[in-house]
């Protein structure tokens, strides 16, 4: 039996023992999301959870949007109007030709007894918010698992890729922008093919092309685009131009720094990509796999 | 204040001698009870204002730290470490940051607030504040080192330390706003405390 102080001022569990078991769990819960991916179910739950609130407090300013534009001068709209009329004159022919040149190409493919190009699924999907997180550049959209969204589809806007999605939840997912550091593209120079691999900038809202001999044709003003090597992105959407290349004597590899096409920061419209079938066979198993990705793109 | 001496049995002195105490502290009053329905929705309310639409606008505090330490501070039997854990896993999963991240942060701010709430209400405001300060630096701190172990590391880590000082500034307006349902609507100068 044990004789403790009389519980006169008994205050539960010390503060001490509190802290250590919730940073434990704390520490454990970090771990296991970082290395392991195994509490998706348990994020998704809280996210369905919160869900209703976010979008309750995503109204005042969409509130304040919708009055501002209502307060917008009819001359400015309809000087809008004319652009969009002007743009969409212009594009008109580029858009016959090109269905009539897919034609062809499906054609010639058959013709050759290569495969036919997969076709492409798109969803159009709005920017809800950013996530306030400084350590990662995100977006939020407002479609999810049950629109048919799905972890790796790449994200674009009218000018290029914007990134690829990352996280879904059912009725909202999360896109990681291309210039995040640890998100990686593979990419085609239009103007000799050349494959690469562009990566996240070290500089903040650049691309980085890794692995590329120090003597590789590239200069500054090429226009950078996907390859589709991957099988999640479609091929030849507009990923950047390169600024500038640095060869530098002691690297084997030179250093092309890229900026990015699509508009990476303030977009309200986006549109989700999706494969209609994987191009690709199953991945190769763990073995044959442990290749460097770089090497691996540029044999096939 | 004064204090009348006590008249002495034996009667020798005949007037009360006033003695003059040298205050070291501002008067206080004796709060009212407070609701539990008020904290928690105030703390809900902290929360949906860091689930506001912010976007990368660095100069907006970190509201739910604030709510955290305050009632910490001031309540610290009714809202522990638990509520900063859950809160904390909320915003995770709001900013796609790694689960368990703020859940952490919010914890050791918490404690820090927890252990520390004797010494801090002794303070006036200002005083408060300055030691508010370090408390939500650290939980900065410590999201920040999470995310340098996960292997991300951001130019833009200084906005947590801005973030922290706004927070501070604030927290004579945050005392203002949640003490007000305590306290006392007329001030009257004959109650003793």
């Amino acid at each position: 039996m044990e004789y403790g102080p009389p519980p006169l001022f008994n205050q539960g569990v010390s503060a001490r023992a509190r802290l250590a078991f919730f940073s434990f769990l704390a520490a454990l819960l970090i771990m296991i999301d970082a290395r392991v991916n195994a509490l998706d179910t348990i994020r998704i739950g809280v996210g369905v959870m919160l869900y209703p609130l976010q979008r309750a407090l995503l109204w005042p300013r969409d509130a304040l949007i919708r009055a501002s534009r209502y307060a917008a001068t009819v001359a400015s709209l309809s000087q809008e109007n004319e652009q969009l009329r002007k743009d969409s004159a212009e594009r008109t022919p580029l858009l016959l030709q090109d269905e009539q040149l897919r034609t062809e190409n499906d054609r010639l493919r058959r013709l050759q007894n290569l495969r036919e190009r997969t076709g492409v699924k798109t969803q159009l999907v709005q920017v809800l918010y950013e996530p306030r997180d400084r350590f990662s550049h995100k977006l939020v959209i407002n479609r999810g698992s049950t629109d048919g969204v799905r972890a790796g589809n790449p994200v674009v806007d009218e000018r290029g890729v914007v990134g690829q999605v990352t996280r879904v939840f059912p009725f909202v997912s999360e896109v990681t922008v291309l210039t995040e550091r640890d998100q990686s593209i593979p990419t085609q120079i239009v103007r000799n093919g050349l494959r690469c691999v562009a990566f996240g900038g070290a500089e903040a809202g650049t691309l980085e092309l890794r692995f590329l001999a120090a003597n590789a044709d590239v200069s500054s003003g090429d226009a950078v685009v996907t390859s589709g090597l991957d099988g999640l992105y479609p091929p030849g959407i507009p990923v950047g131009t390169v600024a500038r290349v640095e060869r530098d004597v002691k690297d084997q590899f030179a250093r092309v720094i890229v900026t990015p096409a699509g508009g990476i920061g303030a977009n309200g419209l986006l549109v989700v990509m999706q494969l209609t079938a994987p191009p690709l066979p199953p991945p190769p198993r763990e073995d044959a796999a442990s290749e460097r990705p770089a090497r691996r793109s540029t044999k096939r | 204040m004064r204090f009348w001496r006590l008249r002495r049995a034996n009667g020798d002195s005949a007037t009360a001698v006033p003695l003059t105490v040298t205050r070291t502290q501002p008067p206080k009053q004796v709060l009212r009870p407070v609701s539990p329905v008020f904290i928690w929705t105030t703390l809900a309310g902290s929360l949906a204002l860091d689930l506001l639409p912010w976007g990368r606008t660095p100069l907006v505090p970190d509201f739910l730290a604030l709510a955290l330490v305050f009632w910490n501070i001031q309540q610290p039997r009714r809202v522990g470490m638990g509520a900063a854990f859950l809160f904390g896993l909320l915003i995770d999963v709001h900013d796609g940051a790694l689960f368990g991240e703020h859940a952490l942060a919010y914890t050791l701010l918490s404690y820090g607030a927890i252990t520390l709430h004797r010494r801090i209400l002794w303070f006036p405001v200002l005083g408060q504040s300055l030691y508010v300060l370090p408390l939500l630096l650290i939980a900065q701190l410590v999201s920040a080192a999470v995310r340098l172990w996960a292997g991300s590391a951001s130019a833009d880590w200084w906005i947590g330390l801005i973030q922290s000082g706004i927070g501070a500034l604030l927290w004579p307006v945050v005392t203002w706003l949640l003490l007000a349902p305590q306290r006392r609507p007329m001030r009257d100068e004959t109650r003793p405390l």
